[in-house]
């Protein structure tokens, strides 16, 4: 090879690693638990960015760009590369708390029309990385790649921290400032006229006086600081394995470098096995029984769930995989080892809006969980773990477990079918002509109820009708109608409930039709055969759900806010969306979700609002 | 307190596709009488009851009935304490769901005087231009009445998916004397047979759209006739 050759290859070589190391991925952090990587951003070009900010994975950061300087703009006009991936992450840890995204630059002056809120750190800066900071965020470039950041400590964190330097100076309880309780705000409460002046007043009584002494940080001053230097003392923690060590998150898990390389419009990562250190029901562990909380860390060691999402005219597709770890895969593979109940199938009615089924075999997971965890547990030098865990054994001898989970198998379906009126009383007034002087009427009325059915497999059907024919002498309200059991004004007070106890299910359901005319399954009106097939071959579970029909008609009102949130994202949309699983292995199970819809919205908008239905919970 | 019911029933205006409210007033000669104010959701109470069993909504905390019974206690005490109003009552049927209240008073004056005190003394709604809102005038012989506007005001507020269902709503205000009507100003207005009680009847979507449909003047015969 001539000199020239070497010289041109060798400037190949360099160009190819440098638009490598300009990767947006290069700058997710390793603390990241979650994220959407979206390879294909060019879909994004046209969305506005008002309305990409309205998305809830947008919201940590929108403080940024929701200020009216993007008012009419598109990703397109925000100077972005789109050749490089957009990526999207969240992690929490136990000290802090981080989230943002990353992307490719193509043109600075453009992006800082959008990010017009940052100055440059110089003490954080240098040549080859510049870091702006802004009141929430922070702006790292580095070359061709940009990554907005915003670090907070976790309040546990701070509290600590501030506790420990505020006993340390020898303060009492700052909590002995407040004098009352301080109620909840409650709907009864609702803010109106006048209100200002008085929360200022509340405020005045909350907090201390600082002019007490003005060189003394009160609580929450020394609160505010610690806060102040934590975050900084994060920032620069994060930004240092970031930028100087290079430790990012493809390379510190090769899981997710090799997802960076699949040929699909965004790849999603979720670290189950790091995310359990949010989970707050095990702050005990953490603190009382670090030795059995670490067992419970290795317990979940691999647990993380990987997934594609591919883009077809009409559907978004999203292949996902459940990777778990030797002791968790062990148990879900025994949970999951479980026939299909094709009983199930005659009490979905074909026109049903939205149903799923879901086949696990409790009695094998139990002994698979009791023969995993009860060794970690009797391994621990603790009095109360010992007495559960005599408690457990002796349970585990004395329970039948036969008539246990004969009772209850563990699979289990479900059906929305719908609204239906239902007959119900009211009292209404009624005036007397001569004086118009009223009284009270009892009258029939209507009221329309969701129609739900959801039942479990049962071998042991003597069970329930044990426990139902003695609650019936308890209450008149509970009769046996013989094909089925009535529990009157069950559903708040004002609607049946009824209960079917055969062919192997006991069903319960608000459902008259299907109490009275079918409680030996729908017959000809039953699910078809193709569909049933379709659950039938799914792995351990499957859904499927017609999105015009269930979501946009399901009852908001029973939902918490959270789960009120990820419906709103599918409201006003058409298709339908189906639910399919793989039989369950010792390492993984894969799920495959398709969302077909019509319309003419693209499928950008609808990738979208998907991400952010997933966003919401996982977050 | 009225607020508090107020916003408890607008809160269930908007999520109850038939509510029943009647206000009654009833004058004597000698400007005292009787006022009742009646609110029935019996034909919602899946939809009512499905509400309570939340713990918020729309990013608020919804009371539950202990905190509901609280307040309407505390409303009777301050209420019953106030110049010229006596013998407060508030029947609660959390089974059906429908709430009655009623109170004597001496005139009409303190009736609105007391109820705006009482407002005031349990909420932070001290100047709220709704309280000084008069809606009834009697002159001995005239009465001229609206709805409390306070009530107008909640429902004015209701969003567009909300007035949909308020139109199966229904707002009934019945005007009762001692003596004779001789004519009233409503159109919509009737008169009961025995000539003594003046009955305005809308949906709560009109009412919405038209704050001034249930407003009345009524003229009673003099007693020189």
């Amino acid at each position: 090879m001539s000199f020239k050759k070497q010289l041109l290859f060798s400037g190949f070589l360099l160009s190819f690693l440098s638009v490598k190391a300009q990767k947006s991925e290069n700058l997710i952090p390793k603390d990241a638990v979650t994220v959407f990587s979206i390879n294909n951003i060019n879909l994004f070009q046209k969305i506005s960015l008002d309305e990409l900010i309205s998305y809830d994975f947008m919201y940590e950061v929108h403080q940024e760009l929701f200020d009216g300087s993007t008012t009419g703009s598109t990703l397109k006009d925000s100077g972005l590369d789109f050749n490089q991936k957009l990526n999207v992450f969240y992690g929490k840890a136990q000290k802090s708390e981080i989230s943002g995204f990353s992307f490719g630059v193509k043109d600075q002056q453009k992006l800082f029309t959008v990010f017009d809120d940052f100055d440059l750190i110089e003490k954080m800066s240098n040549e080859k990385t510049k870091v702006y900071g802004s009141f929430f965020n922070n702006l790292i470039i580095r070359e061709n790649s940009a990554l907005l950041i915003r670090v907070e400590p976790t309040m546990d964190y701070i509290s600590e921290r501030t506790d420990s330097i505020w006993y340390a100076r020898g303060n009492e309880s700052p909590f002995d400032y407040f004098g009352d309780e301080i109620e909840e705000p409650s709907i009864l409460d609702e803010k109106v006229f006048g209100e200002e002046e008085e929360v200022i007043e509340e405020e005045t009584e909350l907090f201390p006086d600082a002019s007490e002494d003005p060189n003394v940080k009160n609580y929450y001053e020394l609160r505010d600081s610690v806060q102040l230097v934590l975050q900084q003392a994060q920032l620069e923690l994060i930004l240092n394995e970031l930028l100087v060590q290079n430790i990012n998150l493809p390379s510190f898990d090769s899981r997710f470098a090799i997802q960076l390389t699949h040929n699909s419009e965004g790849v999603f990562y979720m670290d189950n096995a790091r995310n359990i250190d949010k989970a707050s029901g095990l702050w005990y562990f953490q603190t009382v029984l670090p030795s059995l909380y670490k067992d419970i860390q290795e317990l979940y060691a691999g647990n993380v769930i990987l997934g594609d999402i591919y883009l077809k005219e009409h559907a978004v597709q999203f292949d996902i995989t459940a990777e778990y770890g030797v002791g968790l895969g062990a148990i879900y593979k025994e949970m999951n080892d479980s026939k299909f109940d094709k009983n199930i199938l005659k009490y979905i009615p074909n026109n049903s809006s939205g149903y799923f089924s879901y086949n696990v075999n409790m009695r094998q997971a139990y002994e698979k969980a009791y023969e995993i965890i009860m060794p970690i547990l009797s391994e621990e030098k603790n009095a109360q773990i010992a007495m559960n865990v005599l408690t457990i054994e002796l349970l585990n001898e004395f329970i039948n477990k036969d008539a246990l989970f004969g009772t209850y198998k563990g699979s289990m379906f479900g059906s929305f079918n719908g609204f239906k009126k239902i007959k119900t009383k009211k009292i209404e007034f009624f005036y007397d002509e001569e004086t118009f002087e009223y009284g009270e009427r009892v009258a029939e009325a209507e009221e329309d109820m969701p129609i739900f059915t959801y039942g479990i497999t049962i071998d042991r059907k003597d069970i329930p009708e044990k426990i139902l024919k003695h609650m019936g002498r308890l209450t008149s309200k509970i009769q046996n109608k013989g094909n089925y059991w009535i529990f009157e004004n069950a559903i708040f007070d004002a609607a049946p409930l009824y209960m079917i106890n055969k062919n192997g299910l006991f069903i319960l359901t608000n459902d008259e039709d299907l109490a009275i005319n079918h409680s030996n399954g729908y017959a000809s009106n039953k699910l078809n055969r193709k569909a049933g097939k379709k659950a039938k071959k799914s792995g351990f579970m499957y859904a499927n759900i017609n999105v015009a029909e269930t979501i946009n008609r399901f009852p908001m009102d029973v939902l918490n806010d959270r789960q009120n949130e990820i419906i709103q994202t599918l409201k006003g949309k058409s298709g339908s969306l189906e639910l399919l699983s793989s039989k369950t292995t010792i390492k993984k199970t894969d799920f495959k979700i398709e969302y077909t819809f019509q319309g003419d919205d693209t499928s950008g908008k609808h990738l979208l609002d998907l991400i952010n239905s997933i966003y919401i919970v996982t977050k | 307190m009225i607020k508090n019911l107020t916003i408890l029933l607008i809160l269930i205006f908007s999520l109850s596709s038939c509510i029943e409210i009647m206000d009654d007033l009833t004058i004597h000669a000698d400007g005292s009488g009787t006022f009742r104010y009646n609110v029935n959701l019996s034909s919602n109470k899946i939809k009512v009851n499905s509400i309570l069993a939340l713990d918020s909504l729309d990013g608020q905390k919804v009371p539950k009935i202990e905190d509901i019974k609280e307040k309407v206690q505390q409303f009777i005490k301050t209420l019953d304490a106030q110049n010229g109003i006596s013998n407060v009552k508030i029947e609660e049927n959390y089974t059906d769901f429908i709430f009655k209240f009623s109170c004597d008073f001496t005139n009409v004056l303190l009736l609105q005087e007391g109820i705006k005190t009482t407002i005031s003394s349990l909420t932070k709604e001290k100047n709220a231009s709704e309280l000084n809102h008069n809606w009834i005038i009697w002159d001995g012989t005239k009465l001229t009445r609206s709805i409390p506007a306070i009530t107008m005001n909640k429902v004015k507020d209701l969003k567009q998916n909300d007035i949909d269902q308020l139109k199966l709503g229904t707002y009934t205000s019945i005007s009762r004397f001692d003596k004779t009507v001789d004519k009233f100003s409503n159109p919509s207005a009737i008169l009961s047979k025995n000539r003594q009680a003046v009955m305005v009847k809308t949906d709560t979507y009109s009412l919405k759209e038209n704050p001034n449909i249930l407003e009345n003047v009524i003229y009673l015969i003099s007693n020189k006739n």
